[in-house]
């Protein structure tokens, strides 16, 4: 198995990406959730706060937000991404994802599950729910590149293609 | 709606996504199909016609036998839903590898 993140087959709307850390189960949860601003990818392809300072946050828990907060002139907005569903540590995360673009009612699904393997953990990201948007939803029109970008809230769309070939060619 | 909005809203119930699920190893009658979810007869038919109109499968006769009717899987509309799914998993690609190199950067042990 490569060391790289690899993805499977898909299974009706739902996407799927593993990674393996040579971490404990425990201490990868831990990461994943207490320091995601620490990892979580910098800039404005990868956060609301773009080049401003931000903050990525979980409150850990169920019922706990997953949260961006950034500073502006006016003030220090924040954009809640979604509420955690599942805190189960360290097998497992479940929280919603809603788009900058989502109506309140509208999310999907993201479940982290992390499973011990080679002195290490197995992290498996399951990313899911998209057939449940309304037809009408932006999410479902365009759909690739620069749409995608705006309908997941983030920024990083356009350089996507190069950057997964780039990950393919060197896994 | 466009052929990924179809695709996705035939996919939206639990009962044709296991009649994808079930297809993807192998052509089933709609009977065997019926059985294999619980379902009636007349139910499973008023699926397998959502999914036969948005293209997701089609009937086929099975061998030499024209009264032996299946179903299988036409791969042309998972084509936008792959693509869509593709852009969903490069981005978690990215966040994940990110996640590996910090986690294992902060907390890891010496590495072989």
């Amino acid at each position: 198995m490569s060391d790289h993140p690899a993805r499977s087959a898909p299974a009706g709307d739902c996407a799927t990406v593993t990674v393996f850390v040579a971490v404990a189960p425990d201490v990868a949860f831990e990461v994943f959730t207490r320091e995601v601003d620490l990892w979580w990818k910098q800039g404005p392809r990868y956060r609301i706060a773009g080049r401003r300072r931000g903050l990525l946050h979980f409150e850990p828990g169920v019922g706990g937000r997953l949260f961006e907060s950034f500073e502006t002139d006016s003030g220090s907005p924040t954009f809640e991404v979604g509420r955690i569903t599942a805190w189960e540590p360290p097998a497992r995360l479940e929280f919603e994802w809603r788009g900058v673009n989502f109506r309140p009612n509208e999310k999907t699904v993201v479940e982290v599950r992390f499973a011990a393997s080679r002195e290490g953990t197995l992290v498996t990201v399951q990313h899911r729910g998209w057939s449940t948007l309304p037809t009408d939803h932006p999410a479902r029109h365009g759909l690739v590149g620069p749409a995608f970008s705006r309908m997941i809230g983030m920024w990083w769309g356009e350089l996507m293609s190069s950057l997964r070939e780039h990950v393919g060619r060197s896994s | 709606m466009n052929d990924l909005d179809r695709t996705l809203a035939a996919l939206a119930d639990p009962t044709r996504r296991g009649v994808v699920e079930l297809l993807r190893k192998k052509p089933r009658r709609a009977g065997d199909l019926a059985a294999a979810l619980a379902m009636s007869g007349p139910a499973m038919s008023r699926h397998l016609r959502v999914l036969r109109t948005t293209g997701l499968v089609e009937e086929d006769h099975q061998g030499d036998d024209a009264r032996v009717r299946v179903y299988r899987l036409r791969q042309e509309p998972f084509g936008a839903l792959r693509r869509w799914l593709d852009e969903v998993e490069a981005f978690w690609t990215r966040e994940l590898q990110a996640f590996k190199d910090y986690a294992e950067r902060t907390r890891g042990k010496a590495r072989r």
